[in-house]
């Protein structure tokens, strides 16, 4: 896979660079500010890009900027957004630009590298990725909603499908086979009323709308 | 001509009201002139004090007297300061240095203090205008005979009886302009006040500083030197069991990961990350959008995002705890399912309004959470009114003084 990496860090750059190539990608151009992502996007249309948040000039949120504005000026460029914190709100704006190719994680999570490569093979195909912080929080600050009615175990089905995961994942990380997982899957959406949809990010998106407006 | 009549009758109206209303006004302004003939008679008797201490203070041996009198003189004029401004409906400010420390030190302060030759001023000239009630006396059977007549009988506009208010408007007038305290007074204690807010302000950042060396020290270092010791065991064993270097690697990055969410959380509690990237009203509208509650924010002269003027960083971080805190209250125990969060740029400084109509009875002393927003707040200089009446609505206000 051809991958573009915008990090300001020199360390946690060398160190992307390092694992993507030993997992077999090719990293195609690296950027170390805001201003400079766009064009380096734009020259080498990678297969995915890994941005992080805050970035030179501002320190601010110069990364997530540019993976809007990327994302606009190339319709469907799977963008991976790494910060070294989450906040509810980044995770709104990035997926309210479609959640096709689109994963917001914490920088942790590098460390746990075949879960990230596995990320990052899910965003480039078109998935989701969504940090597990992040879906902790939705799930836990809703008070009296349908979601106490969930049973503990679809309440972690559904929390690995608003992650991003697809049922064979979510069947082996939960030791599970994958008819009890569709089976949990189908009264997670009952009881939330959700119309059943079909696996991958529209699933996500569903249960992500779900999480946010209730 | 019925025009007429009907004139004369509505002219004779307020007239009927305003024997009445001549009486009460008169009796309310004669109970004020009691009062203040009392005080006045008090203050007679004091006179005695007062020569004695001076006797004692000028013999030296009596010098510690000085301050109780002071302190004595400082009451009365206060109860005085009171009655005036109840009567004026303007309070009259205090002004005062506070009496501590050895006998030496508040002798010294006692003479020291604008406020006391304030208060020996108006007490020297109440001996003198502390008659003035006594005038009422005469005034009263000459006003029922007079003004019976004139303004109850010929509807004519009261003359005798409105001149008791007018006395105790001059009781008044004189005791504000007397117990007014002189711009340097005021002063001195403004000064006071903020030598205490900034040795407040120094304690609770070097609380701040302590507690952050702490939780470094015990949670990230800790788990650092634990994570370090596991690779070194993990390179040990790495060549005759590597089995069980794997379990040590994965201890590792166990701690490791836990070392990066203890940092995450010390690092929030300094200064939200978000502060910096969005500004305070990009932070507050993430955070009420993160809020259990359904929770409006709205904004007076303040700007979205990073252009426009910003409140100095520890008035931003400050004004967003206060706001945090208020909103995880209100989801916790008040019950209702919205809030109202206003942040208004004033003159003088940041004000932070939050508002929610669930069932009040939010205790200031008591929650802890409410006592940390007030530390936090305080050191600023700043002030948090809590109004939480049973059944509703708990309004928090917080003023945060700065320029910007």
């Amino acid at each position: 896979m051809r991958v573009v990496i915008a990090e300001d860090n020199a360390l946690l750059r060398e160190g992307l660079v390092l694992l993507l190539t030993s997992a077999g990608h090719e990293v195609v151009a690296v950027a170390g500010s805001g201003p400079e992502v766009l064009p380096v996007l734009l020259e080498h249309r990678p297969d995915v890009a890994v941005l992080d948040v805050r970035m030179p000039p501002g320190f601010r949120d110069e990364g997530l900027r540019a993976a809007l504005e990327a994302r606009a000026r190339i319709p469907g460029l799977p963008v991976l957004v790494l910060s070294q914190y989450v906040e509810e709100s980044y995770a709104a704006e990035l997926l309210g630009v479609g959640a096709s190719g689109v994963g917001y994680l914490l920088k942790d999570r590098i460390g746990r590298v075949d879960e990230f490569l596995d990320a990052l093979d899910r965003v480039a195909a078109g998935g989701t990725a969504l940090d597990p912080e992040v879906v902790t929080e939705l799930l836990t600050r809703r008070r009296n909603s349908p979601l106490d009615s969930l049973t503990p175990r679809e309440r972690e089905v559904l929390k690995l499908m608003a992650e991003g995961h697809d049922n064979t994942t979510i069947a082996k990380t939960l030791v599970v086979t994958e008819r009890a997982v569709s089976k949990h899957i189908g009264n997670v959406f009952l009881k939330l009323s959700l119309p059943p949809s079909d696996s991958g990010h529209r699933r996500v998106l569903a249960v992500l709308a779900y999480l946010q407006n209730v | 001509m019925p025009g007429g009549q009907l004139h004369r009758r509505r002219a004779h109206a307020p007239n009927l009201i305003s024997m009445r209303h001549t009486l009460r006004q008169a009796a309310r302004a004669s109970l004020q002139l009691v009062i203040s003939a009392a005080m006045a008679f008090g203050s007679y008797i004091f006179i005695t004090v007062l020569l004695i201490t001076a006797i004692a203070t000028a013999a030296v041996v009596g010098a510690f007297m000085l301050p109780e009198t002071v302190l004595l003189i400082r009451r009365i004029a206060g109860a005085k300061r009171q009655q005036a401004g109840a009567w004026t409906g303007r309070k009259i400010p205090e002004a005062y240095q506070p009496l501590t420390g050895t006998v030496r030190e508040r002798v010294r302060t006692a003479v020291r203090d604008p406020g006391t030759l304030t208060d020996f001023r108006w007490m020297v000239a109440y001996y003198g205008y502390g008659v003035l009630p006594v005038l009422m006396l005469p005034l009263w059977p000459l006003g029922l005979v007079v003004d019976g007549v004139w303004c109850g009988l010929l509807r004519r506009r009261a003359v005798v009886l409105p001149l008791i208010s007018r006395l105790a408007d001059l009781d008044a007038h004189w005791s504000t302009v007397l117990l007014k305290p002189s711009p340097k007074a005021q002063l001195a204690v403004r000064v006071e006040e903020l030598v205490q807010t900034r040795a407040g302000a120094i304690a609770a950042h070097g609380a701040e500083l302590r507690r952050i060396e702490r939780d470094l020290h015990d949670g990230t270092q800790a788990r650092l030197v634990s994570l370090s010791m596991r690779i070194g065991l993990a390179k040990r064993a790495y060549d005759q069991d590597p089995e069980a270097a794997r379990r040590m690697l994965d201890d590792a990055q166990t701690l490791a990961e836990e070392a990066l969410t203890d940092l995450r959380h010390v690092v929030r509690a300094i200064h939200p990350p978000i502060l910096t990237d969005r500004g305070l009203v990009g932070a507050v509208r993430a955070l009420a959008a993160s809020s259990a509650l359904s929770v409006t924010v709205t904004v007076d002269g303040l700007t979205d995002g990073h252009d426009g003027p910003r409140a100095p960083a520890a008035v931003e971080a400050a004004a967003y705890f206060v706001i945090a805190e208020s909103l995880t209250n209100a989801a916790k125990y008040s019950g209702a399912d919205r809030a109202d969060v206003h942040l208004a740029r004033a003159r003088t400084g940041l004000r932070v309004q939050v508002r929610d109509e669930g069932r009040g009875g939010a205790d200031e002393a008591g929650g802890s959470g409410l006592l940390g927003m007030q530390r936090r707040v305080a050191a600023l200089d700043g002030s948090v009114t809590v109004t939480s009446p049973v059944g509703g609505p708990t309004v928090i206000e917080v003023e945060l003084p700065c320029v910007w």
